[in-house]
C-alpha cells in the first residue's frame, strides 16, 4: 500500500507550468468534470436509499460515501431508451451518450466528450479516459462529435508516462513537428493553386481538405507547443503493475485522474472501472464479472459486497484528496463536478436500464436523493451540459432537464 | 412504361424545354398540390414552388418520376390523371434529369485504394490499410465522392501514414533481421488468468486449444520462460512465421486463427488471418506485415465448442496443438530495395528534379507549375541544410502522400488517356494502372477500344481486390458476422461456418466473372459455392477443403441464387429472430437498387419481436400507416416469403420464439436458461403488382420474372463503383446499353462488366 503514498503536501500546484499563451490570469477558476463509470453496476438494494429527499439513513455501499452527503445528489431508476438491449454487454457502450444501435457502427458524441468540447483547448490534453483493455468491444463509452470512438487508455504506465514522464526523444520529436508544419504549409499551398483550376462542386470539397490541414496545423501547433513545454512534476511513483485487483487498479486510476486535474493537465477525465480482473485479497476467490452474475446467491453477494464497498471507498477516498488539494484560490473539488454512474441496472438481471446516477458539485444548494423512474439520462447529461455553459436544450434523447445546482 | 427513354428523348425534343415548365406546372397545380402544397404539404414535399425549387433537391425529381411512373401518386383514392398527361409528365421530367447530369465530386483514394496503390508502385507486399481510419458509407460505396468525409483526424492521418511508409520505404539502414523461437515453456493461456473460463492448458510438451471463444481460449508467448510478459513484435517488417500444430480427434480439416491483441485482454483481439489446416497437416509458414508493438496470438477458431472450464468435465472433442513457434524478421530484400531505387533513380538530384519524379512516380501526372513551388521550396531547404538525399526523399515523399496530388484523383470533363487508364484500373484492380495499361491509355488504344486490356485486366489476379471489395461493400458480406449466432440457440453454427457464410456471395460474383456465366446465377441456379463447411451446413455431398468449388444442388434444394444463401439470410437477422423488413429491404435496395429510407420524420422503434406471437400483425401494422405502406407494401412481402428460413438462414417449420429466463430462476450463475416456444409460420403475401409470394421458390420466380430490373440494379451498382457516384434516373441509357450487350450473351456478368467499361459514358467525368 506504500505506493499509495499521494502527492506529498501542497507543492504541485506551484510546480505547475501555466499556460503562457493564455497571456493573463484568470479571474475565475475553471470547471472541470470527472466521469466515473462501474461497468458492472452496483447491488442496488444496498446503494439506494428508501425515500426521497435528504438522505438519512444511507443503505450501507452509499454510507461509503458519507463524507459528501452535503454535495451529493443522487438519482436512481434512470433509464437509456435509445440504448438496444442484448448481446451481452456490449450495450454498455451507450452509457454516456444514451445511444446503442446493433445495426450502427458508429454512436452519438458522449457526455464527457460533449463537455470537453465545451471546456476548450487550453490545457495539453482536451480530455482523458481511462479504462480497463484497450478497445474491448464493449467497453468503449467515450465517442467525439461524429460518433468515432475516442482512445482510451488501459495501463496506469502508459497515462502516467503521459502525463508526467520527461520525453526523451523530444528533439527528433520537435524536428518532426517542425516538419510536419512545413508539409502541411506545402499541401495547403497546392491545394489552393489546385482549388482554382476546379468546378464548384470540387472546390466544396477542396474546401473540406482546405479546413482539415488548417485545423491539423492547429493540432500540430499545439502538439509542438506542449512538447517544448515541461511536464508538470509529481511525487507520485507506480509500482509495477499486475491488475490482479480491481481495488488497487481502482485506487490508481482515480490517484491518476485526480493529477490529471489538479496539473491540469486536463480539464475533463473519464474513468471507467474494469471488469475483467479478479481480486488478490486472500479471503476472495472468483473474479468480479462473475460475482456481479451473481444469481442471487448469499455468498456470491457477500463476496460482490466486499468488492463494491472497496470500490466506493476509493471513489470517496478520491473525493477527500479533492477537497484537501488546492488549485489556485480553492479546492480542485469545488472546480470540478463527478457524476459516478453505471452502464447496466444490475449485471446479474443483465438490463440496461433503472439506472443509479450521482454528482457531486460543491455549489448545489439542496442535496438529497430523487427515484426518477423511466426518465431519460439524458436529461441528466443535459443538465450537466447546461452547468458546464453550452447553450443547446437537447442531448441525445433528452426530454427535459436536471437543475443539477438546485 | 419503364425503360421508354427513347420515346421520353422524342418527346422531349418535341416539346422543347421552352414549353416543359409550364405544362409541368399546371400538371403538378392539378394533381398534387393540395397534399403537397403550402396546406397540407405531406411528407414535407412541396410542388407548388416551381421546378427550379423541386430540382434543387437531389432526390425528389427522381422519387416524383418514380411515383408517377409506378402509379403510385396520386394515391388511389384521389382522381387519376389521364394516362397521356401522367407520360407527358414524367417525360418532361425525365428530359430535365437526363439534360442535369450527376455531379461527380472530387474522390480520395479509399484506404485500400490508398494500400493497394502503393503496393504496386513500389512493389512491396506490406498492408497498409489499417494505418487510415475506415472510410465510413452510409450508404452505396467508400468510393463516392460525395460520401467521402476529410476531417482534421483524416488529415493526421494521412500524414503519420505517409511518415510511417517512407521511413519504411527508405530506410537508413538495412534492418536486421531476427529470429524468435517458442515452445511449451514459453506459451501461455486464457486459464493464466482471471479472466477464468479455460479451455486451454499445457499436456507434454504441447499447449492445447479446445474452444473457439478467443477470450476464453488462445495462446500467446513470452521470451521469458519464467516471466508472464507477452512477446512484443519489435519492428515493422515482414515476418515469416512457421509453426508446429496439429489437431486431435478431428476426422476433418481445421482452421487456425492468427490474432492481434494482448493474449490477457483478448476481447479486443482483430483476426489478422484465418489458416486452413487440412486433415492430418503438422503445421503451416505464413508471412504477416506486422507493426512495432503488435502482439500475436493463436485461437482455435474451428472448435466445436466455446471456451469453458474443464476443471469438472474434460474436454472430449477435437483439439489444436501447438509444439513450436518460429517467428523471423523483418524479412529482408535485397539491398537498396526496388523502392529505393524507384523513388531515387540516382545517388543526386535536384529538389525540382526529386520533386518532378516522385510526383511522376506517384500519379502519372506531372505537378502543375504554380502547385510544385511549395513542394520545391521543402526540398531546396532540405539541401541548403546539408541533409543526405535519402531524407530529403523521404520528405519529398511524405509531402507527396499527403497533399491533393496525390490523395484525389484527378477526372477531367473527358478524362485523358492516363485518367481513363486510372478509373479502369481502380475499378477492376482497386489499384494503380500498370506499365501496359498506362501505354494503353496514353496511346488512345483504351478509349478506342478497352476489350483487349479488359480481357487482360480479368485474367490477373489482381481482380481479386476488385470482386473482394465490391461484394464486400454491395452484399455487405462483412457484416455477416456481427450478430452471435448464440450458442445455446444455434448449437451446431460455428464460427468458421459463419466466416464462410460471409465468403459465398464472393466466390459466386468470382465464379460468374471468370467463367463468363449468366447473371441469372445471382437469382437462381442450379449449383452452390461452398466449402467443406458450407456443404455440410447445407446437406450438399461432401466437399473437401477450404476453398470454393461448384456443386450441382440437389432436385428438391431451395438454395442457389444470393437471396437463398445463408450469408444474406443471417445478415439480415439478429441474433435471435427474423426481419422481415431487412431481408425485403436488402433486397430492394441492393438487388433493385432502389432508393429507399426510412422515411426522415418517423422514428423507427423497430417492435423487439423476440418473444411476440404474432410478427406478422407488428409488422403489418406499417401497412396501415398511409406513410410508410409506400414502401412497406413493396418490402414486406419480399421479406416474410423468407420466413422459412432462420436467422441463420436454416430451413425452418415454423417460429421458435427464444425466452431468456430472469436470472433468479437458474441453478448456474454464467449461463442464463431460455425458453422456447413455437409459433406457426404465416408467408403468403402479395406484391403491390398482385403476385402472390409464399416462400423461397415462389419468390425466386418473381425475382426472375423482373430479371430486367434486377440486372439493371446490379448493373448500376458496378456502374455505381466504377465511377464512383450514385447512379440517377439519367444514367438510364447507359445502364440500357450495358443490360443490351449483357441480355444479348445470356445476361453474362462479364458482358456487362465490358460495356460498362466500352461506353462513352465511363470515359467522362
Amino acid at each position: 500500500m506504500a505506493r499509495r503514498t499521494f502527492l506529498k503536501g501542497a507543492g504541485v500546484a506551484l510546480m505547475l507550468p501555466r499556460l503562457e499563451s493564455l497571456g493573463q490570469v484568470e479571474e475565475q477558476a475553471p470547471r472541470r468534470l470527472l466521469t466515473i463509470v462501474n461497468h458492472l453496476s452496483f447491488y442496488q438494494p444496498k446503494l439506494i436509499p428508501k425515500t426521497d429527499g435528504t438522505i438519512q439513513e444511507p443503505p450501507p455501499l452509499l454510507a461509503n460515501l458519507s463524507d459528501h452527503f452535503e454535495h451529493l445528489r443522487m438519482y436512481s431508476g434512470l433509464n437509456n431508451p435509445a440504448v438496444q438491449n442484448g448481446f451481452g454487454h456490449t450495450p454498455c457502450v451507450g452509457i454516456l451518450s444514451g445511444y446503442f444501435n446493433k445495426l450502427h457502427r458508429k454512436n452519438r458524441i458522449s457526455i464527457d466528450q460533449a463537455v470537453a468540447d465545451q471546456l476548450g483547448d487550453e490545457t495539453r490534453f482536451r480530455s482523458l479516459v481511462f479504462q480497463a483493455g484497450e478497445n474491448l468491444n464493449f467497453s468503449q463509452i467515450s465517442w467525439d462529435k461524429h460518433g468515432l470512438p475516442v482512445h482510451q487508455l488501459d495501463s496506469p504506465r502508459k497515462i502516467f508516462n503521459l502525463l508526467f514522464q520527461v520525453n526523451e526523444n523530444e528533439n527528433v520529436q520537435q524536428q518532426i513537428l517542425a516538419e510536419d508544419r512545413s508539409i502541411l504549409d506545402a499541401v495547403l499551398s497546392q491545394a489552393k493553386s489546385m482549388e482554382m483550376r476546379l468546378n464548384a462542386t470540387d472546390r466544396a470539397k477542396m474546401d473540406e481538405y482546405l479546413s482539415s490541414v488548417r485545423d491539423a496545423e492547429k493540432t500540430v501547433r499545439k502538439q509542438a507547443h506542449w512538447s517544448g513545454r515541461p511536464k508538470p512534476v509529481v511525487d507520485y511513483e507506480i509500482d509495477a503493475f499486475d491488475r490482479k485487483s480491481v481495488d488497487d487498479y481502482v485506487a490508481t486510476l482515480m490517484d491518476l485522474a485526480v493529477l490529471a486535474l489538479e496539473t491540469d493537465s486536463t480539464r475533463a477525465v473519464t474513468v471507467q472501472i474494469p471488469f475483467w480482473e479478479g481480486f488478490k485479497e486472500p479471503e476472495l476467490t472468483g473474479n468480479y464479472h462473475d460475482l456481479s452474475h451473481h444469481g442471487q446467491k448469499k455468498e456470491k453477494i457477500e463476496k460482490l459486497m466486499m468488492l463494491e464497498h472497496g470500490i466506493l471507498k476509493r471513489i470517496s477516498a478520491a473525493l477527500t484528496t479533492m477537497k484537501e488539494r488546492k488549485v489556485g484560490n480553492t479546492s480542485l473539488f469545488n472546480q470540478t463536478t463527478t457524476l459516478l454512474t453505471a452502464s447496466m441496472g444490475s449485471a446479474n438481471a443483465h438490463n440496461f436500464d433503472d439506472l443509479p446516477a450521482l454528482v457531486f458539485d460543491a455549489r448545489m444548494k439542496t442535496p438529497g436523493y430523487w427515484r426518477r423512474k423511466d426518465v431519460p439520462m439524458s436529461n441528466l447529461y443535459l443538465g450537466l451540459l447546461q452547468q458546464f455553459g453550452a447553450e443547446q436544450d437537447h442531448f441525445g434523447e433528452s426530454n427535459g432537464t436536471f437543475d443539477l445546482l438546485a | 412504361m419503364r425503360g421508354s427513354w427513347i420515346t421520353v428523348l422524342l418527346v422531349g425534343t418535341l416539346c422543347g424545354s421552352a414549353r416543359a415548365e409550364p405544362a409541368l406546372e399546371t400538371f403538378f397545380a392539378k394533381h398534387c398540390v393540395e397534399c403537397h402544397g403550402p396546406e397540407k404539404n405531406k411528407g414535407k414535399v412541396r410542388l407548388d414552388l416551381g421546378l427550379d425549387a423541386l430540382f434543387a433537391d437531389a432526390d425528389l425529381p427522381e422519387t416524383v418520376v418514380s411515383l408517377l411512373e409506378a402509379g403510385e401518386m396520386p394515391p388511389e383514392d384521389a382522381a387519376q390523371p389521364q394516362d397521356a398527361a401522367r407520360a407527358q409528365a414524367v417525360a418532361l421530367l425525365e428530359q430535365r434529369i437526363l439534360a442535369n447530369r450527376p455531379a461527380n465530386p472530387i474522390k480520395r483514394l479509399t484506404r485500400s485504394e490508398y494500400s493497394n496503390t502503393l503496393k504496386d508502385l513500389f512493389g512491396v507486399e506490406f498492408d497498409f490499410t489499417d494505418l487510415l481510419p475506415p472510410d465510413q458509407v452510409e450508404h452505396g460505396f467508400d468510393k463516392f465522392g460525395e460520401s467521402q468525409l476529410m476531417s482534421p483526424h483524416q488529415m493526421v492521418a494521412y500524414l503519420r501514414t505517409a511518415r510511417f511508409v517512407a521511413e519504411r520505404l527508405l530506410p537508413d539502414e538495412k534492418p536486421e533481421t531476427r529470429t524468435w523461437e517458442f515452445d511449451v515453456r514459453h506459451f501461455h493461456g486464457s486459464k493464466n488468468f482471471a479472466t477464468g473460463g479455460g479451455g486451454d492448458f499445457r499436456d507434454g510438451d504441447d499447449y492445447v486449444l479446445t474452444g473457439f471463444r478467443p477470450y476464453r481460449s488462445n495462446l500467446h508467448f513470452s521470451i521469458d520462460p519464467t516471466r508472464h510478459e507477452q512477446f512484443v513484435v519489435p519492428a515493422f517488417g515482414i515476418y515469416r512465421l512457421e509453426v508446429k500444430a496439429h489437431s486431435e480427434k478431428s476426422k476433418e480439416g481445421e482452421v487456425i486463427g492468427i490474432n492481434l491483441g494482448d493474449g490477457r485482454h483478448p476481447t479486443n483481439f482483430r483476426n489478422i488471418r484465418r489458416i486452413p489446416m487440412p486433415h492430418g497437416s503438422k503445421g503451416f509458414t505464413t508471412e504477416l506485415t506486422l507493426k512495432a508493438g503488435d502482439q500475436l496470438a493463436f485461437t482455435f477458431d474451428s472448435a466445436r465448442v466455446p471456451g469453458r472450464s474443464l476443471a469438472k468435465k474434460p474436454h472430449q472433442g477435437p483439439a489444436m496443438r501447438f509444439s513450436h513457434v518460429k517467428l523471423t524478421g523483418p524479412l529482408a530484400e535485397q539491398w537498396p530495395s526496388a523502392a529505393m531505387k524507384a523513388i531515387l533513380p540516382r545517388p543526386k538530384m535536384k529538389p525540382a528534379e526529386l520533386v518532378d519524379h516522385i510526383a511522376m512516380l506517384l500519379t502519372q501526372r506531372p505537378l502543375q507549375t504554380e502547385d510544385r513551388k511549395a513542394f520545391v521550396a521543402i526540398a531546396r531547404s532540405q539541401e541548403t541544410s546539408g541533409a543526405a538525399m535519402t531524407a530529403t526523399a523521404r520528405s519529398m515523399l511524405i509531402t507527396l502522400l499527403t497533399s491533393p496530388h496525390f490523395i484525389y484523383k484527378s477526372e477531367s470533363p473527358e478524362l485523358t488517356g492516363v485518367e481513363l487508364a486510372h478509373r479502369l484500373s481502380y475499378f477492376l484492380w482497386n489499384s494503380v494502372p500498370d506499365a501496359q495499361l498506362l501505354e494503353a491509355g496514353r496511346s488512345g488504344e483504351l478509349a478506342d477500344d478497352s476489350s483487349a486490356q479488359v480481357e487482360r485486366m480479368l485474367a490477373d489476379a489482381k481482380v481479386d481486390r476488385f470482386v473482394d471489395d465490391f461484394t464486400r461493400q454491395w452484399l455487405q458480406r462483412d457484416k455477416v458476422d456481427d450478430f452471435g449466432p448464440d450458442v445455446r440457440v444455434y448449437k451446431h453454427v460455428r464460427r468458421m461456418t459463419v466466416d464462410s457464410m460471409g465468403r459465398e456471395g464472393r466466390e459466386l460474383f468470382a465464379h460468374l466473372l471468370k467463367n463468363d456465366l449468366s447473371m441469372e446465377h445471382f437469382i437462381d441456379s442450379e449449383f452452390v459455392m461452398v466449402n467443406d463447411r458450407l456443404a455440410r451446413f447445407y446437406k450438399l455431398p461432401p466437399v473437401k477443403g477450404d476453398a470454393f468449388v461448384p456443386v450441382q444442388l440437389p432436385e428438391e434444394s431451395e438454395r442457389g441464387g444470393l437471396i437463398a444463401q445463408a450469408g444474406f439470410l443471417k445478415l439480415t437477422s439478429t441474433d435471435f429472430a427474423t426481419s422481415p423488413i431487412h431481408r425485403g429491404s436488402w433486397i430492394l435496395k441492393n438487388l433493385y437498387n432502389e432508393k429507399i429510407d426510412p422515411p426522415a420524420d418517423v422514428v423507427i422503434n423497430e417492435p423487439d419481436i423476440r418473444g411476440a406471437i404474432t410478427i406478422r400483425e407488428a409488422i403489418l401494422k406499417h401497412q396501415q400507416e398511409e406513410s410508410c405502406a409506400r414502401c412497406h407494401s413493396k418490402i414486406d412481402p419480399l421479406g416474410f416469403a423468407l420466413e422459412y428460413y432462420d436467422p441463420v438462414g436454416r430451413k425452418r417449420s415454423e417460429y421458435r420464439h427464444v425466452k431468456e429466463l430472469p436470472a433468479e430462476q437458474e441453478e448456474t450463475v454464467f449461463t442464463k436458461k431460455i425458453e422456447f416456444t413455437t409459433a406457426p409460420i404465416e408467408a403468403t403475401m402479395t406484391l403491390p403488382d398482385g403476385r402472390e409470394v409464399r416462400d423461397l421458390p415462389t419468390l425466386k420466380a418473381a425475382l426472375m420474372a423482373d430479371k430486367e430490373r434486377l440486372f439493371k440494379g446490379i448493373i448500376g451498382k458496378l456502374i455505381s463503383y466504377a465511377l464512383g457516384r450514385d447512379t440517377t434516373l439519367a444514367d438510364r441509357p447507359y445502364i440500357d446499353s450495358a443490360y443490351r450487350a449483357s441480355e444479348a450473351r445470356n445476361y453474362s456478368l462479364r458482358a456487362a462488366i465490358e460495356a460498362i467499361v466500352a461506353h462513352p459514358e465511363f470515359r467522362r467525368k
